[in-house]
C-alpha cells in the first residue's frame, strides 16, 4: 500500500493512493474522462490523446493516463478547451476510420462520436480518407478477423498480447497513417498466435472481432450474460456466457474476477460449441441385442436399479464400483460417492485424479498434511523463482502460464525441469531436459549442490521438519553419492546446469514449485514428489508466501470430486475411510447406522478395472468419465469391461466407452449446471446455468438420487444445488464456511472453517496439517526403471496434453475453431532418430510394444531427445494408451503413462 | 550464407536487430530478406516473428522481396531535391532501363528513393550500396554504372576461371 494522499479533479477531494493512475482515480470516482488506448489492465501509451486534461504547474494539456498521482495534485477534467480539444482530436481520427457496424462488439470509439455529437458527418471537420489508404483485412486466424480500417492504433491488442498474456506476438508494420497491427510475417494463421483472444477482449473499436459465430452475436438481442466457471482445465477461470435464443453465442473472460481477471485461453474462450453439439445425448439409451435403442427415463431408470440391487443380492457389495467424474460439480460428485457408499455399501468410487496427481496428493499428505496446492496464482507472478517441473503449463494451464511469464517480465527467474522442449522454455533461465524417468536422480543432484554450497535453511528445518538437523542429516547421507557428475551420467543434464539451477532456486527469497504429470504418472511417482518435496524443505520453501508447491490440476473439478469425498481411501475433507470418529460423524449426518458405512478401503481407478477382469467387479456406474481412452493398457482394459455383467454410463457424449455400456443416461453440461467446483488453488467457485439441458437430459445428482430411490435407498432430499452444498460444508470440514451465497461474487479459498472466515490464500503459514505440524523429510533412492529400451523396443514413448484439444476430446473435439488447430494424432521423433530409420516426417508409422500397437502421422522435431517420443493422448484414433503400463506406483497406485517403450515402424512414405 | 555465422557476431539481443538484419540483407545476392532467414533470426533473439517483421516494415532500407546485386538509393531529401533528384532518376532510366522500384534484367541494379543520406555538401547525391556518389552529372552517373558493371564482370569471369 502506497502513500494516501489527496488530490482534486474538477474541485472534487480524492483521497487515493500515491502514484496511482490519474485516468483510472479519475474514473474510479465517477469521473468519466475519454479515453480509447488506456485500459486498466495495460501500461499507459497516451496514443489516443483523448484523455488530455490540465494539472497545475504542468504546462499545455497532458494525457491524464501517463500521469502518476501526488499529494495536493489539482485537475482539471472538464472545460470548454478541453471538450474543443477532444472533439477536434476524434473528428480526425474518425477520418482515419471505417465507421461500419454490426452490433457484435462493444464500440468505445462509436460511443464517444455519440457524446461529442459527431454521428452526423455534416457536423465533422474532416472528410473520410481511410478508403484510400489501402487498410488490408487479415481472416486468415480460425478465430478472429483483423480489419485495419477500424484500427485506431491504441496498441491495445498489442500490450494485451505481450503484457496481458505475456506471448508478444502482436507487433505493427509501416509508418504513420498507413501503419497497421500484424500477427507473424502478416499473416495470421502462420504466426505464433494461439487463439487466446486477449486483443479481442481489449480492443476499442472492433478491429479485431472473433470469427466464430458473428451472424449469431447481437448484442442489443443478447437474453443474458452468465458469470460461471471454465469447463476446461483446473485454473477455474471466470467465464461471462453470453446468451440469446437459448444458445451461448460467446464466452469472454469475466473481467475483475479472480482468478483470471478477463484472461481466458483459446479453450475457455472458443470451446464452447460442444455445449450445442447435434451429438449431445438427449434421452437414455439401453443396449438390446447387442444396439442401444432410445427408452424412456421409467424404463432405464428401473432397468438400472433393478440390475445394481440383483447384483448386490447375488454377488455381494463387493461387485460393484463407480467412477466419477472431474468434470462434475462438487454437489455431483458428494451425492456420487454417498451413493457408493450408502448404497453399494463399500468405498469402491474414484476417478482421474488416480490418473494424474494420486502420486502428488499421496506423498503431500504424507509430508505435508495436504496434498493441494500451497498457494495462490497470483503467487506465480510474485515469486522470485519458480521451478516448473513436468508440467507444460503454456499447453496445459495456459492462465496459470500468464502469471508465470508476467512474473518473469517483472524480473524473476524461471528454472524448467523438462524431458521435452516445451513453451514455457523460451522464457526460461534455465531448461534442464533429464532423460525420461531420472527425476529423483537430477533431485537428489541439486539437493547434493545445496548442501555442498550450504545453501540450507537451517532455522527452517530446526522448527519446521519433524526431528529437525537429525532427519535433514539422513538425506544429507543419501545425497552424498549423488554429486553433480552422477545425477550427469544418469540425467544427461550437464553438471554446470544442475550446479546452476540448484543455486538458484536455493538462493532466491521467494521459490515456487509447480509440479505436473512429468513427475506424477512414473511408476515412481509418489518418489519423485517426495524428492521435490525434500528439496523445499531443506531450503525453507514453504509455508511462506509466495513458496511452495502446487500441482496444478488438469480438469475443472480434479480438486473439488476429491475434497468431497470422492475417494476410495478418504471421505469428505480428506479423512480416511478407517477413522471411525469420523464415520460416526458421517454416518449421523446421512441419518444411517454407523455399522453400514465400511471402514475398508476401497479399490481405485485401475484396481476397479483389474478386478473386473478377474471377475470381483459385476457391475459399474461411470459418471463423466472415458476409461477406454484413459485408462493404460487399454487392450487389458476393453477385456475388463467386456467381462462386466453390467455398466451404466452417464455422461453428454457417446465416448470410447459407452459401447460397452448397458445402459447410458443423458447428463447435463457445465452450462446447464447449478453448483459450485474446485480450482488449482483450492477456490471454491460457482457454475451457474446457462442454458436449458437438451432433451431430456437430467442433472447428474437428480439421476443419482433416482437411482438410489428405485433402489429403495432414500440418500437425501434436497432443494437443489445450494442445499446439496450446506451438506457439503457440514461433512467437510475444511469448506465448513463456505456456502453458495457467500461465494456469489468472488470464490473462497479452503480451509474456510467457519461463516466468517475469510479463506486461506497460502497454506502452511502456521505449521503444516501433520499431526505434529511438522513437515517430514523422506529421503528416496534412485530406482532405475524396470521397463528398459532394448533392441526389439528401442525407444522410450512420453504421453501428454497440447493447448487445443482436452483429455479424451469429446468436448474438445466438438469445436471448430479447437479442430481448425490442431485436430490430428501424431509421434513427434528427434530429427537424428528419424535419419537413422530413415523415416521421414509427416509419413505414417506404426508404434509397437508387448502391449499393442497403434498407428499415428510421424513428426520430426528436436523437442524430444534422442531415443525419446512423445505423443498426445487426445485421439481416439491413435490411442497411446494401447502402449502404456498399467504397473502401479505402490505407493498411490497411479499408472506410468510417461514411460513405456516401444519399436516405431514405417508404414508408407508421404511424397513432397 | 551463413546465417548463423553472421548472426553470432552479435550477442542474442534485440539491441542488435538492425545490425543482423542489415549484415544479412547484405549478404544476401539479392539483397533481401527471406522469410525462412527471418525465423532464424526470431529463434536466434528468442523473439517472435512479428516483432522481427514489424521492424522491417519499418524501415524502408530493409525489404522482404527480391531486389538486385546492387541497391541504389536515390536521396529525395529536400536539398538533393532543389539540386535534381528527378534529373538523377532520370540519368539512371536512361542508363539502367528500369525506373524506380524494379531489377535491372541481369539482376544487377535496382534503383529507389531515399531519405536523406547526409551528405548535402555534395547534392545531389546517390547511395549505392554503402558507398556515396555526390555532385552528380549524367555522365557522371554513366561512369559509376559502368565502372560497377564492369567491376562485377570482372568478379564473374574470375569466378569462372
Amino acid at each position: 500500500m502506497g502513500n494516501q494522499i489527496s488530490i482534486k479533479i474538477d474541485g472534487k477531494s480524492i483521497t487515493t493512493e500515491e502514484g496511482r493512475n490519474l485516468l483510472q482515480v479519475a474514473r474510479e470516482n465517477g469521473i468519466n474522462i475519454p479515453g480509447l488506448c488506456y485500459h486498466r489492465k495495460l501500461t499507459p501509451t497516451g496514443a489516443c490523446r483523448l484523455c488530455l486534461c490540465k494539472i497545475t504547474d504542468i504546462r499545455g494539456m497532458i494525457a491524464s493516463c501517463t500521469i502518476r498521482v501526488k499529494e495536493g495534485m489539482e485537475v482539471i477534467a472538464f472545460d470548454e478547451e478541453l471538450e474543443q480539444t477532444r472533439k477536434f482530436l476524434l473528428d480526425y481520427l474518425l477520418s482515419e476510420h471505417n465507421e461500419h457496424y454490426d452490433a457484435s462488439y462493444e464500440d468505445e470509439f462509436r460511443e464517444l462520436k455519440h457524446r461529442y455529437q459527431l454521428d452526423d458527418p455534416a457536423n465533422r471537420k474532416f472528410t473520410p480518407i481511410w478508403q484510400d489508404l489501402g487498410y488490408p483485412v487479415d481472416g486468415t486466424s480460425p478465430v478472429l478477423i483483423y480489419d485495419a480500417s477500424k484500427c485506431i492504433k491504441c496498441f491495445r491488442c498489442i500490450k494485451a498480447c505481450d503484457e496481458v498474456q505475456g506471448k508478444n506476438v502482436l507487433s505493427f508494420t509501416n509508418r504513420g497513417i498507413t501503419s497497421y497491427i500484424i500477427a507473424g510475417f502478416d499473416k495470421w494463421n502462420e504466426s505464433e498466435c494461439d487463439g487466446c483472444g486477449e486483443c479481442i477482449q481489449l480492443c476499442p473499436t472492433g478491429a479485431i472481432v472473433e470469427k466464430p459465430h458473428r451472424e449469431k452475436i447481437d448484442l442489443e438481442k443478447i437474453d443474458e450474460k452468465v458469470t460461471t466457471t471454465c469447463p476446461y482445465c483446473g485454473v477455474g477461470c471466470q467465464l461471462e456466457l453470453f446468451v440469446s435464443n437459448g444458445r451461448i453465442v460467446r464466452s469472454n473472460g469475466a473481467e475483475g474476477l479472480p482468478p483470471n481477471d478477463g484472461r481466458l485461453c483459446v479453450k475457455g474462450r472458443f470451446g464452447y460449441d460442444f455445449v450445442h453439439s447435434p451429438d449431445r445425448l438427449t434421452t437414455p439409451l439401453i443396449k438390446r441385442n447387442g444396439k442401444f435403442e432410445e427408452a424412456s427415463w421409467d424404463e432405464a431408470l428401473d432397468l438400472v436399479a433393478g440390475k445394481f440391487s440383483q447384483i448386490l443380492d447375488e454377488h455381494g457389495s463387493q461387485a460393484l464400483a463407480g467412477y466419477s467424474s472431474a468434470k462434475a460439480t462438487n454437489e455431483d460428485n458428494y451425492l456420487f460417492q454417498k451413493f457408493v457408499r450408502l448404497v453399494f455399501g463399500n468405498n469402491n468410487v474414484d476417478y482421474c485424479t488416480r490418473l494424474c496427481h494420486a502420486s502428488t496428493v499421496v506423498a503431500m499428505l504424507k509430508s505435508i498434511g495436504d496434498g493441494a496446492g500451497s498457494n495462490s496464482i497470483e503467487d506465480y507472478e510474485r515469486a522470485d523463482c519458480i521451478l516448473v517441473t513436468g508440467n507444460n503449463m503454456i499447453d496445459t494451464h495456459p492462465v496459470t502460464a500468464t502469471f508465470a511469464k508476467r512474473g518473469r517480465n517483472r524480473g524473476g527467474k524461471i528454472i524448467v525441469i523438462d524431458p521435452k522442449w516445451t513453451p514455457l522454455v523460451r522464457h526460461a533461465d534455465i531448461w534442464l531436459q533429464p532423460r525420461l524417468g531420472t527425476d529423483v536422480a537430477l533431485l537428489n543432484g541439486m539437493m547434493h549442490v545445496i548442501i555442498r554450497e550450504g545453501l540450507i535453511d537451517e532455522d527452517f528445518i530446526s522448527s519446521r521438519v519433524e526431528g529437525g538437523m537429525d532427519t535433514f542429516s539422513q538425506l544429507k547421507e543419501l545425497t552424498e553419492k549423488y554429486t553433480p557428475e552422477m545425477a550427469e551420467e544418469i540425467t544427461s543434464v550437464p553438471v554446470g546446469l544442475i550446479e546452476e539451477a540448484a543455486i538458484l532456486f536455493a538462493r532466491s527469497k521467494k521459490s515456487l514449485v509447480a509440479t505436473g504429470m512429468g513427475l506424477s504418472q512414473q511408476v515412481i511417482g509418489t518418489n519423485n514428489v517426495f524428492s521435490l518435496l525434500n528439496m523445499l524443505l531443506i531450503t525453507g520453501h514453504l509455508g511462506k508466501e509466495g513458496s511452495g508447491i502446487n500441482p496444478p490440476r488438469g480438469q475443472n473439478n480434479v480438486q473439488g470430486a476429491s475434497d468431497v469425498g470422492t475417494s476410495p481411501l478418504t471421505y469428505p475433507g480428506y479423512i480416511p475411510v478407517g477413522d471411525d470418529d469420523n464415520r460416526r460423524r458421517i454416518a449421523e449426518l446421512w441419518g444411517v447406522p454407523y455399522e453400514s458405512l465400511s471402514g475398508e478401503t476401497g479399490l481405485t481407478t485401475v484396481e476397479i478395472v483389474q478386478a473386473a477382469h478377474k471377475g470381483i467387479i459385476k457391475g459399474m456406474y461411470i459418471m463423466g468419465e472415458n476409461p477406454m481412452l484413459t485408462d493404460p493398457n487399454l487392450n487389458h482394459t476393453e477385456e475388463a469391461f467386456r467381462k462386466l455383467d453390467f455398466l451404466v454410463i452417464q455422461d453428454i457424449f457417446q465416448t470410447d466407452t459407452t459401447p460397452y455400456a448397458d445402459v447410458i443416461l443423458p447428463a447435463t453440461s457445465f452450462a446447464e449446471k447449478n453448483g459450485t467446483v474446485v480450482n488449482s488453488d483450492r477456490r471454491v467457485l460457482r457454475v451457474r446455468k446457462a442454458v436449458d439441458p437438451p432433451g431430456e437430459a437430467r442433472q447428474d445428482w437428480e439421476i443419482i438420487l433416482e437411482i438410489a430411490r428405485r433402489m429403495g435407498r432414500n440418500i437425501g432430499e434436497y432443494a437443489g444445488e445450494a442445499a446439496i452444498f450446506d451438506e457439503i460444508a457440514m461433512a467437510t470440514p475444511m469448506m465448513a464456511g463456505i456456502s453458495h451465497d457467500r461465494i456469489e461474487e468472488k470464490g473462497i479459498q479452503w480451509p474456510c472453517y467457519t461463516k466468517d472466515h475469510p479463506g486461506t490464500p497460502t497454506l502452511f503459514l502456521e505449521g503444516f496439517n501433520t499431526p505434529s505440524g511438522k513437515a517430514r523429510i523422506h529421503p528416496v533412492e534412485y530406482i532405475e526403471q524396470e521397463e528398459k529400451p532394448d533392441n526389439d523396443y528401442p525407444f522410450v514413448l512420453n504421453s501428454g496434453r497440447i493447448l487445443y484439444q482436452y483429455h479424451t476430446a469429446t468436448m474438445s473435439r466438438r469445436n471448430k475453431s479447437l479442430n481448425d488447430f490442431a485436430n490430428e494424432a501424431y509421434v513427434l521423433m528427434h530429427p537424428d532418430d528419424a535419419a537413422r530409420h530413415e523415416l521421414t516426417d509427416r509419413s505414417r508409422v506404426r508404434l509397437v510394444n508387448r502391449r499393442g500397437e497403434l498407428e499415428t502421422s510421424l513428426r520430426i522435431s528436436d523437442e524430444v531427445a534422442r531415443g525419446e517420443l512423445f505423443m498426445p493422448f487426445h485421439f481416439s484414433e491413435s490411442p497411446v494408451n494401447k502402449l502404456t503400463r498399467d504397473n502401479l506406483d505402490p505407493h498411490s497406485r497411479i499408472p506410468p503413462y510417461k514411460f513405456s517403450v516401444c519399436r516405431v515402424e514405417s508404414l508408407q512414405y508421404v511424397s513432397d | 550464407m551463413d546465417i548463423h555465422k553472421i548472426m553470432s557476431g552479435y550477442t542474442p539481443g534485440m539491441e542488435n536487430i538492425l545490425n543482423i538484419l542489415h549484415d544479412l540483407q547484405d549478404a544476401h545476392p539479392m539483397n533481401y530478406l527471406p522469410e525462412h532467414t527471418l525465423r532464424e533470426v526470431a529463434r536466434y533473439l528468442n523473439t517472435t516473428l512479428s516483432s522481427v517483421y514489424g521492424v522491417i516494415g519499418y524501415y524502408t532500407m530493409l525489404s522482404t522481396k527480391p531486389r538486385a546485386r546492387h541497391i541504389i538509393r536515390v536521396c529525395q531529401s529536400p536539398v538533393c531535391h532543389l539540386m535534381g533528384t528527378n534529373t538523377v532518376v532520370e540519368a539512371l532510366r536512361k542508363h539502367l532501363g528500369v525506373g524506380l522500384n524494379e531489377p535491372t534484367p541481369d539482376g544487377l541494379f535496382w534503383v529507389e528513393l531515399s531519405e536523406c543520406t547526409g551528405t548535402c555538401e555534395v547534392a545531389p547525391a546517390i547511395m549505392i550500396d554503402r558507398e556515396i556518389y555526390g555532385d552528380l552529372s549524367e555522365n557522371a552517373i554513366g561512369n559509376i554504372i559502368s565502372m560497377i558493371r564492369e567491376k562485377s564482370g570482372k568478379v564473374k569471369k574470375e569466378a569462372g576461371h
